[in-house]
């Protein structure tokens, strides 16, 4: 009987192909939350959780670690005075130490009322690759 | 100077022209004397960006502020040590850094091998060429470091955050390894261009291959060590779009090295290795658009600058110009042999391979999602660090079984039975690891259990590996001088257990508590009583600095300052200072953030107590030892090699 001389790397790759794409769609499919990324000005009509990319605008008022939260608003990063503004009430552990007005931050949490109810913050970190900076 | 600068840069330019235009001429049509040529304007091309670096590295020593960038840069209060630093500190140049990488690095290969493997380099050539084309043009034309204006009194300066010595090393570390990736990508073009497919090209490339991983990997753990005790948020590692740009090419890069040994010894995954070597360039390429284009959300602040479409285009040209050229040679990469068996060692490194890639695909997936789902949905989206975490898991956990596994399967076909005895040992020390885990509690995590018995049965299998070669050798010396590069890889094989080991410990096991105090409270975290003493503030000309005197009593007594330091100018920006106090014995640390000063003394203090974390960076230490002894020259192991090649020269 005549042996078959085809190689199982073939077999071995699509079977590995195979569960991969088996993997990802049981992870999207089950566990894979995705998240909104979105700006201030592009929140209308959005409810749930979210994640909003903006610039910090005073005052900022209140504490995290209180009931009543620590209050700050957000814009559109590099928009004019004109942008919306959306407010944040933000619960939980101590905002980063570079938090302040006009820092870039992503806030997450969830949209109650036309405000950001949130529950995490991340300052960008001023890197390299910055705008060109005005004397 | 400037003038002298821009006119470098110009030359560079046009000598790279020269070496990709001429190159092809004189490969396609096998005129040497052009040649050889077009191969000294790559020299030149060296040599001219090097001119062009030193007067940016003397703009930038001197405060020349008449120098846009140095201006944007630097101030007169900056050190010169980090007067220098700023070079790789902004976007112009950091790219006069990679076209200066990219020329220094083609011009050794290209001398080294120009007469082994003449007819191959004389296509490596225009292609190295190609590259430096691009970036020199995007330096002359679109983002000049030689700028010019009228000189004000002072410069901007260099954010604090970047003041620091992580930015002497980790920058270059990776455009070591980034740009490092672009020769055995321009040999491997070089032997499908040129026709000259066997393994001559790997041969050639493999310590600059192996050079590239290993820049690459020192510099993402420099990083992460950076984040960890600098950046002060408690971690290492955020899956951040910046830091997976770096994880990608290593990822494609590692799979590369490990199945160029198949065709090195069995002729075949020719296909597959020209794959690799593309994918881990182009990624490396796509890494540098990633950081520079502003088109996916990152925890660093990355401008929307023009250059990204530049990087986009070219990324999008040369993945063509690859994918084309593979399948225009196709007939020339068939395998001299054949998998034999599912169960040997070539089937092992396969495995071990599309692990390698579905861990590099997945995280490609991860960052591109947003940019995916904006396109699709119109409206963008993310996956955090749960996706992450998962496919670390699915991937990683298998992935390290599998370096135990590999190396004591024999070639060819092993049989079932002769493996089960081999890894008889490993096995039962696996198995004793995992039995004394859960008895001491370690069971509270089921990846962490998993991942620390898989480490101690690679572990083993190392151990087996090494006594079993120095009974054969006679001593331990004796068996790693013969064969460096296998058992440098056993001691890289050794630091990523080290590192899995440290990323489990510290992530699945650590404790975390928040709370307020005023001086004289205490507060209880994993064993170690932390007793507010009060804040001191410290105002220097530059800077305000505000710390907290902590006691500590449990495994380890004494004081530790935590604080924060808000720099003037640089609109008031604040640095966290933590307190870290290392316990060697256990490679554990006690991390302290003192979180937020209120005016009536109370202060929220964040503690972490992170148990081996410290292993993770004891793991960098010896994956540089093992990448060393791999990379060392070996005289023995080249006749070995060129033994086995000579059928595929003659």
């Amino acid at each position: 009987m005549a042996r078959s001389t085809r190689s199982p790397a073939r077999l071995i790759v699509a079977l590995a192909v195979a569960g991969v794409l088996a993997v990802f769609l049981l992870y999207t499919a089950v566990a894979g939350n995705s998240t909104p990324s979105l700006t201030p000005s592009g929140l209308a009509g959005h409810v749930g959780k979210v994640q909003v990319v903006g610039a910090v605008v005073g005052p900022i008022r209140g504490d995290s670690h209180s009931a009543a939260g620590l209050r700050f608003g957000i814009r559109d990063i590099g928009s004019g005075a004109k942008s919306p503004v959306v407010q944040v009430v933000y619960r939980g552990d101590s905002p980063p130490p570079l938090f302040a007005v006009t820092r870039h931050v992503v806030v997450s949490g969830t949209i109650v009322g036309g405000r950001i109810a949130g529950t995490g913050i991340v300052t960008k970190c001023p890197s390299k690759y910055v705008p060109t900076k005005k004397y | 100077m400037a003038d002298l600068g821009r006119a470098a840069l110009a030359v560079s330019l046009g000598l790279a022209v020269y070496a990709l235009v001429v190159g092809i001429v004189a490969a396609r049509s096998n005129r040497r004397r052009l040649a050889v040529s077009a191969r000294n304007a790559l020299f030149a091309c060296f040599g001219s960006t090097l001119v062009a670096a030193a007067v940016l590295a003397s703009a930038l020593v001197r405060h020349d502020f008449s120098f846009v960038y140095v201006a944007q840069h630097t101030n007169r209060t900056l050190s010169a040590r980090y007067a220098l630093t700023a070079f790789w500190g902004g976007q112009e140049g950091s790219l006069l850094l990679w076209l200066l990488v990219l020329t220094g690095y083609g011009t050794l290969a290209v001398a080294v091998n120009r007469r082994l493997l003449r007819d191959l380099v004389a296509w490596v050539v225009p292609v190295l060429g190609g590259i430096a084309t691009f970036f020199a043009f995007v330096l002359v034309a679109i983002a000049s470091p030689f700028d010019t204006q009228t000189a004000p009194v002072d410069g901007l300066g260099l954010t604090p955050s970047l003041q620091n010595p992580y930015m002497a090393i980790h920058p270059p570390m990776l455009y070591l390894g980034y740009v490092g990736l672009a020769i055995p990508f321009s040999f491997a073009a070089g032997a499908l261009l040129s026709g000259k497919t066997d393994e001559r090209w790997l041969v050639a490339t493999r310590r600059w291959t192996l050079a590239a991983w290993a820049f690459l990997g020192v510099g993402q753990l420099l990083g992460a060590h950076w984040a960890y005790v600098e950046v002060g948020w408690g971690g290492y590692y955020a899956w951040d779009p910046v830091e997976n740009a770096a994880l990608m090419p290593w990822l494609a890069a590692t799979a590369f090295l490990h199945s160029v040994m198949i065709q090195e010894r069995k002729g075949m995954l020719k296909v597959w290795n020209m794959v690799l070597v593309a994918l881990a360039f182009e990624l490396s390429v796509f890494g540098t658009f990633l950081t520079r284009s502003g088109v996916v959300n990152s925890i660093h602040s990355f401008a929307k600058s023009p250059i990204g479409s530049w990087f986009l285009a070219f990324v999008v040209i040369s993945t063509l110009f690859s994918v084309a050229l593979i399948l225009w040679r196709l007939p020339l990469l068939k395998a001299r042999t054949k998998l034999e068996s599912a169960l040997s060692r070539e089937a092992t490194f396969l495995y071990n391979n599309l692990l390698l890639v579905a861990l590099c695909l997945t995280v490609l997936w991860g960052v591109l999602f947003p940019i995916l789902t904006q396109l699709v949905q119109g409206e963008t989206r993310t996956i955090g660090r749960p996706y992450y975490d998962f496919f670390l898991r699915a991937f990683g956990l298998p992935l390290l079984l599998l370096m135990g596994i590999g190396p004591l399967v024999a070639w060819r076909k092993a049989s079932a039975r002769s493996l089960l005895k081999l890894l008889a040992w490993p096995i039962a020390t696996a198995v004793v690891a995992g039995a004394i885990l859960v008895a001491v509690g370690a069971g509270s995590s089921k990846p962490g259990l998993i991942a620390y018995t898989f480490s101690a049965f690679v572990l083993a299998t190392i151990v087996v590996e090494l006594v079993r070669g120095t009974r054969a050798a006679g001593s331990l010396f004796r068996l790693v001088s013969r064969n460096r590069r296998r058992y440098g890889g056993y001691v890289v094989h050794a630091a990523v257990v080290l590192l899995a080991i440290g990323i489990a410990g510290s992530s699945a096991y650590q404790t975390t508590t928040e709370q307020r105090l005023v001086p004289g409270q205490t507060m209880t975290v994993a064993g170690y009583h932390l007793t507010y003493r009060g804040a001191t503030h410290i105002d220097t000309p530059n800077a305000q600095r505000v710390q907290a005197l902590i006691d500590v009593r449990g495994p380890w007594s004494g004081r530790l300052r935590t604080g924060s330091v808000t720099y003037t100018g640089f609109a008031g920006e604040t640095d966290r200072e933590v307190g870290i106090k290392t316990d060697w014995l256990r490679a554990e640390d006690l991390y302290v953030i003192a979180d937020d000063f209120r005016p009536d003394g109370a202060v929220y203090f964040k503690v972490l107590v992170r148990p081996l974390i410290n292993l993770i960076w004891l793991a960098g230490l010896l994956f540089v030892v093992g990448s060393l002894v791999a990379l060392w020259p070996d005289a023995r192991e080249q006749r070995r090699l060129v033994t086995r090649l000579a059928p595929a020269r003659a």
